[in-house]
C-alpha cells in the first residue's frame, strides 16, 4: 500500500498525494537527528629543522608516527560533479573596484528614499493628471465594470480551489491575471492593445555610475508587458527643466549603498533580457507580486523600492539601446509599474529624463507614486463575529471602484 | 338439496357480463386506498430494506438544490480508482473509453472542416476569391487572419529566439520553454478574436486551474473481507490540471443530436481496471470545473494542455513507443474533457439518476510546443453506474485529430514552415459560439 504511493507520484507527475508521511525503509539508522558539527582536523605544527617521521612508507598506521602529508591531487579531466571554483581574485572578471548590485531579493533599508537617491529621481505623490482623467473618461470603461471586477475578485479569493480558500500567493497571482484579462478584453475597441505581449522570467541587467561607485541591477523580477510603440511622455519639457532645482534627500549617516550586494567579480552589461531584433522593444508596464518569491518577504516600503529599481533598470537599458550612454534624453523614456499583494496596490509611473547620473545636480528623473491603494476591504469566507455581533460579513466587503479605474488607466496609457 | 347443488360451469361464464352491462358508460371509479402502500422496511437487516434506503437517498438527492446535491453525492469517501489523464499505460485510450462510455470518431465535426474546397463551395463570401488565394476561416477577414498569423510567429520567436534563457534543466524544458509560449498564444488569440466571438470578452481565463470529477461505472464482487461475495460499484476520480482554460457564461451548441450517438461503438474491456495499471486510493471526492458553483462562467469552452517531458514524443521514440504518442494524446483529451463536461453537467444539477437533457460540449487543444492535437467532446450521458446504464442507449462522443505540426523549426530569427491549417483550426476553435 505504502509503496504504491511512490509509484503513483511518477504516474501523473504532479499528482503525488501528501496524505501519508514519506516512509523510508532502505536504511536502519535514525534519519531525523541533528547533524553533528564539523570536526576540526588537528593542527599540524611545522618545526624548522625537525623532520617528521611518518608512517607513509610503511603503508599502514603506526601509533607514535605522524600522519604523512601528500601533495594535492588535481584531476586531469573535467568532472562537473567535483568542481571547485577558484577564489574571487583569480576569476577572469575580477575587478579592483567593487560594484553594488541590486537584485530581486534585496531589501533596501531606507526603501524608496534610498532608491530615489540612487537613481537621481524626484518623487511626486499621486498619479499624473493625464492618467487620472483617462481613468474617469467613460469611453475607456469595460461594460458592467464593477460587477465584473467584483466577480474577478471573488473568483480569485473564493472560487478558485476545491478547498475552503486559496492561499495568499495563489490568490494574488489569480487576481492579477483576472484583472489583466478584464483589461485586455478591451482590445476590440482599442486595437493598439494588440501590439503588446507579456513576458515573464526575463533577466534584466543594467549598469550606471553614481558619484564614485558603480551600481548594477540584476535579476528576474516580475511580469513585463512589452509594447511595439513607446509610451508617451508624461511631463513636458518645462517640468523636466524644473527638476534641476530639486535637492535629493540624503539620509546621513546611512550610506546609500546599504543592503546592496557588494561584488568584485562582475561584468558591466546592459541587457533588457531580449536580444536581436525584438518586435516589442519598449517596456510598457511591470507587474510585481509580493508573494512571488517565498524566500524573500519584503515589507511594503522595501517592496515599493524594488518595484522602483526594476522600473528604473528597464528604462535605463532601453535608453542605452536607443540613445547611447551618458546623455540628457530629448525624448524621455516612460515605464509604468503595478505591485500588489492581493488586496493593496501600488501604482508607479517613472520617467527617465537623463542617463547622466554621476553628479547630484542637473535634470532629475521623475516618478509618480500612488501607494497603498486598496481594492477592497475584506474578503472573508466566514463572517467576523465579535461579541455576538457581525463586524465583517462573509464575502466581499468594501469594494472600491476607483482602484480598478486607475489600473485600467495605467493599462490603456499609450493605447487610447 | 338446493345449497348443495353445484352451479353449472356454463352459468359461471355468464356472470362477468352482468357486471359490465351496468357500468358500460361510466369509467371505473378510482378506489382510494384505505391502507398506505406496502413498502419494504427501512431499518430491517434485509436486502429489500437496503434497496429502500438507496431509493430514499436517491429521492433525497433529486429533491435538494445543486450544492447540496454535490455534497451528498461526494460525501462518503471510499476506495476509488484514480484516473490520470496523462498516463504511461499502454492503449490507455481504449480503457478510458470503456470507463467513460465514449466513442471515438477520428477527425473533427463538420463545423471545423479543414478542406478548403468544401468551405468555398458552402460559403458564398469566398466565391469571389480566385482558387489559389489564401482562404481563411469564415467570419474572419483575411487581414485579421494575417495579423493572427504574424502574432503566432512573434510569439514563437519570443520564446525560442529573442528571450535570453539558460539551457533548460532536465525534464523542465516544457515548463520553461513551451509553457510561456502557450500562455501568450492563448491570451493573444483570445483577445484578438474577442470581436468575432461575443462570448470571449465575458469569459473567464484560468491559468493552471484544477478540474476534478467523480463517477461510478461497473461493479465487481468483493473478493475478501466481511463483505465478501457482495457487489460493489467501481468508483473513479479524475484530478486534472490543464495548462489553461476558457470558461464562458453560455453553453456551446451541440455537435450532433443525442439520438445520433446511439449508433456509436464503445470498446468494451473485459479486464478489471487495476490491470491497466490503475491504482485505488481513498481521499476527498471532488467535482470541480475550475471555479466553484457561484461563478457565473460555469460552462466550458476550450482547454489547453501541455505534454509533459516524460511523455514527449522524442522520449517515446527513444523507448520505441512511437505508436503510443497518439494514444497518449487521445487518452489525455478524453479524460480531461470528460471530467470537465461531467463537472459542468453536475453543476447544472444533472447526475447519475437524473441524466442530462441537453448535451454538454467542450473543446481541447493538446500540444508539446510544435505538435498540436485538437479534440471536441460531447457529453450525452452522465448515467454510467450499473443501475442506470442498463437501458441507456446514449454514448458520449469524442472527435479528435492526429497531431499536426505548427512549424518546422526556428532558424536565425525566423520561423520556418508555419502551417496555416493549424492556425486556422485554432482560430475556429476559439471563435466557436452558439
Amino acid at each position: 500500500k505504502l509503496l504504491d504511493l511512490r509509484r503513483l507520484s511518477t504516474h501523473g507527475g504532479a499528482m503525488a498525494s501528501h496524505l501519508q508521511a514519506r516512509r523510508h525503509f532502505a536504511v536502519s539508522r535514525c534519519l531525523t537527528a541533528k547533524v553533528p558539527p564539523e570536526r576540526k582536523p588537528r593542527e599540524r605544527v611545522e618545526i624548522p629543522g625537525l623532520e617528521m617521521v611518518t608512517y607513509g612508507e610503511r603503508m599502514h598506521y603506526v601509533p607514535g608516527l605522524s600522519k604523512p602529508v601528500h601533495p594535492q591531487w588535481e584531476r586531469d579531466y573535467k568532472d562537473p560533479r567535483h568542481y571547485r571554483s577558484p577564489p574571487a581574485h583569480e576569476m577572469p572578471l575580477y575587478k579592483e573596484k567593487p560594484c553594488y548590485v541590486y537584485n530581486q531579493r534585496t531589501s533596501a533599508l531606507e526603501g524608496v528614499r534610498q532608491a530615489l537617491w540612487l537613481t537621481k529621481t524626484k518623487l511626486i505623490c499621486g498619479l499624473p493628471p493625464q492618467l487620472l482623467s483617462l481613468a474617469e473618461s467613460p469611453a475607456n470603461q469595460i461594460p458592467d465594470q464593477d460587477e465584473r471586477v467584483q466577480n474577478a475578485i471573488k473568483h480569485a479569493r473564493f472560487w478558485d480551489t476545491t478547498e475552503e480558500r486559496p492561499g495568499k500567493e495563489k490568490y494574488s497571482n489569480t487576481l492579477l491575471l483576472n484583472l489583466l484579462h478584464l483589461c485586455a478584453t478591451l482590445q476590440s475597441s482599442h486595437p493598439a492593445i494588440g501590439r503588446r505581449i507579456l513576458a515573464e522570467k526575463y533577466s534584466l541587467a543594467a549598469t550606471w555610475k553614481r558619484g564614485e561607485d558603480l551600481f548594477q541591477i540584476r535579476g528576474q523580477n516580475g511580469l513585463l508587458q512589452n509594447c511595439m510603440d513607446p509610451l508617451p511622455e508624461v511631463s513636458g519639457k518645462q517640468e523636466v527643466g524644473d527638476t534641476a532645482d530639486h535637492v535629493l534627500e540624503t539620509f546621513y549617516p546611512v550610506s546609500p549603498t546599504i543592503d546592496l550586494q557588494k561584488v568584485n567579480v562582475y561584468k558591466e552589461m546592459n541587457c533588457s533580457g531580449f536580444r536581436g531584433d525584438y518586435p516589442y522593444p519598449h517596456a510598457h508596464t511591470l507587474y510585481f507580486l509580493e508573494g512571488a518569491d517565498p524566500r524573500c518577504k519584503l515589507r511594503p516600503e522595501q517592496f515599493r523600492a524594488k518595484m522602483f529599481m526594476f522600473t528604473f533598470g528597464n528604462a535605463l537599458v532601453r535608453a542605452h539601446n536607443l540613445y547611447g550612454p551618458q546623455r540628457v534624453l530629448d525624448r524621455p523614456v516612460t515605464v509604468q509599474a503595478v505591485g500588489t499583494n492581493g488586496r493593496i496596490f501600488q501604482f508607479m509611473v517613472f520617467q527617465l529624463n537623463t542617463t547622466d547620473l554621476s553628479g547630484d545636480d542637473g535634470i532629475k528623473n521623475q516618478v509618480w507614486l500612488d501607494e497603498d491603494v486598496e481594492l477592497y476591504d475584506f474578503a472573508k469566507v466566514r463572517p467576523l463575529i465579535k461579541k455576538k455581533q457581525v463586524k465583517v460579513p462573509a464575502g466581499l466587503a468594501g469594494y472600491k471602484p476607483e482602484t480598478f479605474s486607475k489600473f485600467l488607466a495605467l493599462y490603456l496609457h499609450g493605447a487610447v | 338439496m338446493a345449497a348443495r347443488t353445484r352451479l353449472p360451469l356454463l352459468f359461471s361464464k355468464n356472470l362477468p357480463p352482468f357486471k359490465n352491462q351496468k357500468l358500460a358508460h361510466t369509467e371505473a371509479a378510482v378506489k382510494e386506498p384505505t391502507y398506505p402502500p406496502i413498502v419494504p422496511s427501512l431499518t430491517a437487516k434485509s436486502k429489500s430494506a437496503r434497496g429502500r434506503q438507496v431509493e430514499d437517498h436517491v429521492k433525497k438527492i433529486c429533491a435538494s438544490p445543486v450544492d447540496e446535491k454535490l455534497s451528498l453525492i461526494t460525501r462518503i469517501q471510499r476506495k476509488k480508482f484514480v484516473v490520470y489523464p496523462q498516463t504511461f499505460a499502454r492503449n490507455a485510450d481504449r480503457w478510458y473509453q470503456h470507463f467513460t462510455k465514449t466513442a471515438y470518431i477520428p477527425g473533427l465535426p463538420e463545423r471545423f472542416a479543414l478542406d478548403p474546397e468544401k468551405r468555398t463551395g458552402v460559403e458564398k463570401e469566398e466565391s469571389s476569391l480566385p482558387a489559389g488565394a489564401q482562404t481563411t476561416v469564415p467570419g474572419v477577414e483575411i487581414d485579421a487572419f494575417a495579423d493572427i498569423r504574424s502574432l503566432v510567429t512573434r510569439m514563437i520567436l519570443q520564446e525560442h529566439w529573442h528571450m535570453k534563457k539558460r539551457k533548460p534543466f532536465l525534464y523542465r524544458e516544457q515548463e520553461q520553454m513551451v509553457g510561456p509560449f502557450l500562455r501568450n498564444l492563448v491570451t493573444g488569440l483570445t483577445y484578438s478574436l474577442a470581436k468575432y466571438n461575443p462570448l470571449l470578452p465575458l469569459s473567464s481565463l484560468d491559468i493552471d486551474p484544477q478540474v476534478n470529477f467523480y463517477w461510478r461505472r461497473g461493479q465487481r464482487i468483493i473478493p475478501k473481507g466481511h463483505r465478501r461475495g457482495r457487489q460493489e460499484p467501481t468508483r473513479f476520480q479524475i484530478d486534472d490540471q490543464p495548462h489553461s482554460q476558457i470558461r464562458i457564461t453560455q453553453q456551446l451548441p451541440q455537435f450532433t443530436s443525442l439520438e445520433a450517438s446511439y449508433a456509436a461503438e464503445v470498446p468494451e474491456v473485459a479486464f478489471a481496471p487495476n490491470l491497466m495499471p490503475l491504482f485505488r486510493r481513498q481521499y476527498d471526492n471532488n467535482i470541480f470545473t475550475g471555479a466553484k458553483l457561484p461563478d457565473p462562467a460555469c460552462y466550458g469552452h476550450t482547454q489547453f494542455h501541455l505534454v509533459p517531458d516524460r511523455y514527449h514524443r522524442d522520449r517515446m521514440a527513444r523507448q520505441q513507443q512511437s505508436d503510443q504518442v497518439e494514444v497518449f494524446l487521445r487518452a489525455n483529451g478524453l479524460a480531461s474533457l470528460f471530467a470537465w463536461t461531467g463537472a459542468q453537467a453536475m453543476y447544472q444539477g444533472f447526475w447519475n439518476h437524473e441524466d442530462v437533457t441537453r448535451p454538454f460540449v467542450s473543446q481541447a487543444v493538446i500540444t508539446d510546443g510544435q505538435f498540436f492535437s485538437f479534440f471536441c467532446y460531447q457529453l450525452n450521458t452522465v448515467a454510467l453506474s450499473v443501475e442506470t446504464d442498463a437501458n441507456n442507449p446514449r454514448k458520449n462522443l469524442l472527435w479528435g485529430t492526429e497531431s499536426l505540426r505548427l512549424y518546422e523549426s526556428v532558424q536565425d530569427g525566423a520561423v520556418v514552415g508555419l502551417n496555416d491549417d493549424v492556425v486556422k483550426l485554432l482560430v475556429q476553435f476559439l471563435v466557436n459560439q452558439p
